[in-house]
């Protein structure tokens, strides 16, 4: 199944060639979970870092569906 | 003293005369600093019914105790003053360099009292203190008139002035330092401008005195160890600045959007922090000491909008980018070089015209009364239009009062996204309850840095919290408005304080914070006690609205949060329940049913009605 996979801020460098901005088209197999889709492009787990799924907030644990856009980013300060 | 200098500068300005005072050691712990003396000395000083532009308004700039201390962020000042485009507090923050400097020549505030009959500066050398004529500066942009002061001044001194805008009362100006800083929101730059004061010199040398400087600095070393750990993850707001948050808030769907209508931004990805580093960024800047550097050194060269300054920062592309449909960067960028160079606050004036684009759109604003076509996305009209508001030509008379009165002079205020006629900053509140809280609370109106929940809220700081439910919002906002109060009484700044000077729990205990307080003064503050000096502060600045003839009624928000769902994105269909979360603000607060401080709550602080 295919996820959008966004990386803001400084996980951007984690980002593969060829992604357009900040997201790139990820094929992932059924029943993986976001850990495994972040370990995947290098996005350390163990900094605080904020996941979101359909914007809404999820845990690493958290199933993906087809579909999903999946947005990760540095817990930091804001603006 | 320690940390405070425990000295005012008075400067009538009526009478050009100066004079120093004292202040007495537990008034000064009592009110932290800053933000805290100030609200204590206008309380006690102006009567709150006044009219903000008038002779009896008075202006105070304030510098807190960590100021110009090895503090890393140690470098904030508050002006604070009765609002003339609120008619509430203002309370506007900025850094740079000019606060440090100021705490250096050995005063803590500086009260400006009166009106002058002749524009005037102030040159404040260490002890020696002149007020000289400014007829020559009058009229000049903030770049040309800090050029001409540093000459007949000293180089190495730090200024704060306005611009055009402030000389002529816009509601919206600001008072600019180190020409790109801006103490920006609720028109303090027409207070300074109605006071005929062009701008403030300062030139210090006097280190500040410290209680303990060696736990100072073993505590601030510490501090800067942990600051340039996350620099060098990537975890810090040093490789993008605070512009990498617009495509968080569009992903969240609360990002404004044509004037809050929305809160998805399909342009998002061109007006972004690595767009900005890519196309325009020079480098990284720091406020003075700041181990984070989230300013940016940028130039755009372009033929239309060129220039070189700083920024953007995020609120600004909020603002006057995507509330204004604009998704060109280069755009923005120059709205901001030009908001900095007339001195005037890039929030207000991004969702003023936001509002106007909106009317104009929805056939309530005429084009002739414009002068030109308003639609969402006319950069070049924008850019015009900031112009002739900070000289109030044209339409521009009418964007200087604020989008309220705008609005409003149209029959239809509820297009002015406003809360205490102060325009939203960033967030739209039904996608971050919390904030729409905080809006509808802060003694200065809609500000996101009167209690930032949008730290938990948006950015997991310290832990990510849920932006859509309403439960626990009130005890939050509660114990955010207290400790940024603190925070911003302190002199520091808050993208620093809150990652490490709290405890990383939501509650946010001040537990570093409270040692490096006492480092500085010696004041024996407990963690509690500092709390309470913030809760104290805010309390009184409530006093003032109260009295000042703000009620209930006023803590609110526009019809289009309250009753209009977000129409798409992750917060679709949510609006804010404020009448659910106010009622225990109140309770939590020790306020009365209609928002005032009960008599039990202000003998717990100490204070008198």
């Amino acid at each position: 199944m295919k996820v959008r996979l966004k990386l803001f801020a400084t996980f951007r460098r984690y980002l593969p060639p060829g992604a357009q901005g900040s997201a790139c088209d990820v094929e992932i197999p059924d029943g993986a979970q976001v850990s495994e889709l972040l370990s995947r492009f290098g996005v350390p787990d163990k900094e605080s870092l904020i996941i979101l799924i359909n914007g809404r907030d999820a845990s690493p644990d958290r199933i993906l569906q087809d579909g999903d856009i999946v947005a990760v980013f540095p817990a930091m300060a804001g603006g | 003293m320690f940390g405070w200098r425990g000295k005012i500068l008075r400067v009538d300005l009526t009478n050009e005369r100066v004079s120093v005072e004292a202040v007495d050691p537990q008034t000064a712990k009592n009110f932290i600093g800053g933000r805290g003396w100030a609200i204590k000395y206008l309380y006690d000083e102006v009567d709150p019914a006044v009219d903000p532009l008038a002779a009896e308004n008075k202006l105070i700039f304030g510098t807190g105790p960590l100021t110009a201390t090895p503090a890393p962020t140690g470098n904030r000042y508050m002006v604070v003053a009765k609002s003339p485009l609120t008619g509430a507090l203002s309370c506007s923050n900025s850094g740079g360099f000019f606060p440090t400097e100021m705490k250096r020549t050995g005063f803590d505030l500086f009260i400006f009292e009166g009106r002058a009959e002749r524009p005037l500066y102030l040159w404040v050398n260490d002890d020696e203190v002149e007020i000289r004529p400014a007829e020559h500066l009058w009229g000049k942009t903030v770049p040309e008139t800090e050029d001409i002061l540093l000459e007949e001044t000293d180089p190495r001194a730090k200024v704060a002035c306005i611009g055009p805008a402030g000389e002529r009362l816009v509601k919206i100006a600001a008072i600019m330092n180190d020409k790109h800083r801006a103490a920006a929101r609720s028109g303090v730059g027409a207070v300074m401008g109605s006071k005929m004061l062009k701008a403030v010199v300062v030139r210090g040398t006097k280190k500040t005195p410290l209680a303990e400087p060696q736990a100072m600095r073993e505590l601030c070393k510490l501090v800067r160890s942990e600051v340039n750990a996350d620099v060098k993850k990537g975890s810090s707001l040093r490789e993008y600045g605070t512009a990498y948050v617009p495509p968080v808030t569009s992903e969240m769907g609360i990002l404004p959007t044509h004037n809050f209508q929305t809160g998805v931004f399909e342009g998002v990805e061109n007006i972004n922090g690595p767009t900005l580093t890519e196309k325009y960024l020079i480098r990284a800047k720091p406020c003075f000491g700041c181990p984070i550097a989230c300013g940016r050194l940028t130039r755009v060269d372009d033929p239309v909008y060129g220039g070189e300054g700083e920024g953007p920062e995020y609120e600004t592309i909020a603002a006057l980018g995507s509330s204004c449909g604009i998704d060109n960067l280069a755009a923005v960028t120059k709205a901001n070089y030009v908001c900095n160079e007339l001195g005037v606050d890039t929030i207000s004036m991004g969702v003023t015209l936001s509002c106007a684009m909106e009317m104009y759109e929805k056939g309530i604003l005429p084009e002739s009364d414009v002068g030109r076509p308003l639609p969402f996305g006319d950069a070049d009209a924008v850019i015009a239009l900031i112009r002739q508001t900070a000289y109030r030509e044209g339409f521009g008379d009418a964007l200087a009062e604020g989008s309220y009165r705008l609005a409003s002079n149209y029959g239809h205020p509820e297009f002015s996204i406003t809360a205490k006629k102060l325009e939203f900053p960033g967030y739209d509140p039904r996608g971050s309850k919390g904030m729409g809280l905080l809006y509808a609370t802060s003694n200065i109106g809609a500000s996101h840095m009167a209690g930032d929940l949008a730290y938990p809220e948006v950015f997991g700081v310290p832990e990510k919290i849920d932006p859509l439910t309403i439960e626990g919002k009130p005890h939050l906002i509660h114990r955010f408005e207290d400790a940024f109060t603190v925070i911003d009484a302190a002199g520091l700044c808050v993208f620093l304080s809150v990652r490490y000077l709290f405890d990383p729990d939501i509650n946010l205990w001040p537990t570093r914070l409270a040692r490096l307080m006492n480092y500085a003064t010696g004041a024996g503050y407990t963690e509690e006690t500092l709390l309470r000096a913030g809760e104290r502060i805010f309390n009184l600045e409530r006093l003032f609205l109260l009295k000042a003839g703000f009620t209930k009624a006023d803590d609110t928000l526009p019809q289009r949060m309250l009753e209009e769902p977000m129409p798409e994105g992750p917060a679709k269909g949510h609006v804010v329940e404020l009448d659910k979360m106010l009622p225990e603000f109140y309770r939590l607060r020790g306020w009365d049913e209609d928002g005032a401080p009960t008599d039990a709550k202000l003998a717990e602080l100490g204070l008198k009605r």
